[in-house]
């Protein structure tokens, strides 16, 4: 009766299950919330009178606030929960013992978790690049930075989700103390920064200086994305190696 | 199932469908299960042992969601754990009460089927619940469910994949009487289909009605194997301590010796403790031989009576 599962629908059953359990109200809400603001405090600074650059401005706030705050914390809340609730609460034996690959488990919960955490940062981090005015460079410099960042930050801490077990404390000690403090102060502690990426291609697209944000826009690009997938991959092995409660 | 005890017990009737040999486990200083060797065949086993005993633990290992640190586990002659085949013919009902809480029963007993790639999901689906007479149609999230109902889509979404091997850990535990004893029939009817079914409890009483195979795991150590009465005999033969408060607990001690009603004691001032294997042949005497010496008796008391400690009984005569 029983018989071997595909990669592609063992990807999107698992898609369809993990976007399911991580789509809660408090979570968007409490989210949501998270972006009105930010999007709200950048449209407020690059509209006021009191910068003698309203783009400078608005692009700092968008750089500080939104890839350094919103996108990162969005992408840990969901990616991490994607596969580390299950491993938490038991429920990965559901998907473990299963005649499946593993990898299509990990990519699986994966998009489920760039799935919401997508329009989560790219709306209001959009709407605010449209609100200070600062022209479609700003607005799409801010979504690829987006994108690259959920996508990036996503894989990292589903990684995260099976590594830890307070994975959402590692992913915060990441995005606080590594990216925060460490990178800050040397080159190859700043190329393991996600944010430096994500800043480089506002700074190469806007030519606004920003810390951490000297790199070329296709290295800004593509770096992240490598790393995605590697992060992926050792996620993967993590996932058949593992010990499942 | 094989057996490695000393009680008589029939030939096995079928090949070994689970075999373990020499397993140890252990977490950093910790041995959950130490040295453990059986095999099991077609039919119901069950698992018994004390909560702790590390019958969770050699589920996991079986089922190859933990290696063990020591030894071979096999199932169906694959290593689960590597062998992705062999994982789509076990059923595995776990312990712990996690489900998918935002799917309906229907919904999770589906997602169990299609990550088994089963032919026809829905259908199975709806004849999986039926075994477990949950309603199809109910579209409760499961998060809902009452620990009966979740026992039972455990089960259900264990039977879906119409699996060779089913591991149930503590599948009574919650279900009411009626419901108990529908399960259990369910297993055996299981179990007369070809089907190889273990399933722990701690409950003694429970392990008599699950079938005549029977393990017993204590400190994560096997320590009995063999037929269910064999095994309760001998737990009830084992030497009982008792504990009695007396004023005069040297008078009575050697009235007890001098009557061969204990194998063994020893006094304090305030009592004794004895050891007896004829716990009701003493029962009966102590009274008598207190009254018959003019000794108050202030407390007659066992020791040993939880099932922890026939457990341990059962290690230590090994």
């Amino acid at each position: 009766m029983s018989g071997s599962v595909s990669p592609l629908a063992a990807l999107r059953l698992v898609y369809g299950l993990i976007l399911r359990q991580l789509v809660t109200r408090g979570r968007l809400i409490a989210l949501l919330l998270v972006g009105v603001v930010v999007g709200g405090v950048a449209a407020a600074v690059g509209s006021s009178d009191s910068v003698d650059d309203p783009l400078e401005a608005a692009v700092r706030v968008i750089a500080d606030l939104g890839f350094i705050t919103l996108v990162p914390v969005v992408a840990l809340v969901f990616a991490s929960a994607a596969l580390g609730d299950a491993r938490d609460d038991g429920t990965l034996v559901y998907l473990w013992l299963r005649p499946m690959d593993r990898w299509p488990v990990v990519v699986g919960a994966w998009l489920a978790a760039v799935t919401v955490s997508l329009p989560l940062t790219i709306v209001p981090l959009g709407i605010a690049a449209l609100l200070v005015d600062g022209g479609g460079t700003l607005v799409s410099a801010t979504v690829i930075a987006s994108v690259v960042g959920v996508l990036a930050y996503s894989a990292l801490f589903v990684l995260f989700g099976l590594l830890f077990r307070n994975s959402i404390v590692w992913g915060l000690g990441y995005v606080l103390v590594w990216e925060g403090i460490v990178a800050a102060f040397g080159d190859f502690a700043a190329k393991l920064a996600i944010r430096g990426y994500t800043r480089s291609i506002i700074t190469s697209r806007t030519g606004v200086d920003l810390d951490l944000g000297d790199l070329s826009f296709g290295v800004a690009v593509v770096v992240p994305l490598v790393a995605a997938a590697a992060a992926l991959v050792v996620a993967s092995f993590r996932l058949r190696r593992m010990e499942v409660a | 199932m094989t057996m490695t005890n000393c009680w008589p017990v029939p030939a096995p009737v079928a090949p070994p469908m689970i075999e373990i040999t020499n397993v140890t486990k252990s977490f950093g200083d910790v041995v959950a299960v130490s040295d453990v060797t059986f095999s099991v065949a077609a039919g119901v086993t069950a698992l018994l042992g004390p909560n702790g005993a590390g019958k969770s633990t050699l589920f996991r290992v079986m089922c190859g969601l933990t290696p063990p640190t020591r030894g071979t586990v096999r199932v169906l002659g694959a290593d689960a754990r590597t062998d992705r085949a062999v994982r789509g013919r076990i059923g595995l009902a776990p312990q712990q009460d996690a489900l998918f809480d935002r799917l309906s029963g229907r919904g999770f007993v589906e997602v169990a089927a299609r990550t088994h790639g089963v032919a026809d999901p829905q259908g199975a689906a709806r004849e999986a619940l039926g075994h477990v007479e949950l309603d199809a149609d109910d579209h409760t999230p499961v998060g809902s469910y009452s620990k009966g109902m979740r026992q039972r889509i455990k089960l259900a979404a264990a039977l879906v994949n119409d699996p060779d091997v089913l591991i149930l850990d503590e599948p009574l535990t919650g279900l009411d009487p009626v419901q108990r004893n529908r399960m259990i029939r369910l297993f055996h009817d299981l179990g007369d289909r070809g089907k190889c079914l273990l399933v722990s409890s701690h409950v003694l009483d429970e392990v008599a009605r699950l079938g005549s195979n029977v393990l017993v795991i204590a400190q994560g150590r096997l320590a009995a194997t063999g037929d269910y009465r064999a095994i309760r005999d001998l737990m009830d033969d084992r030497p009982h301590r008792i504990r009695i408060t007396a004023d005069d607990p040297r008078a009575l001690a050697a009235a007890l010796v001098a009557r061969s009603l204990v194998d063994g004691l020893s006094v304090s001032a305030t009592g004794l403790v004895v050891d007896t294997t004829d716990v009701a042949g003493f029962g009966r005497s102590i009274a008598v031989v207190a009254r018959d010496l003019g000794v108050r008796l202030r407390e007659v008391a066992p020791l040993d009576d939880d099932l922890e400690s026939v457990f341990r009984y059962l290690v230590e005569r090994r």
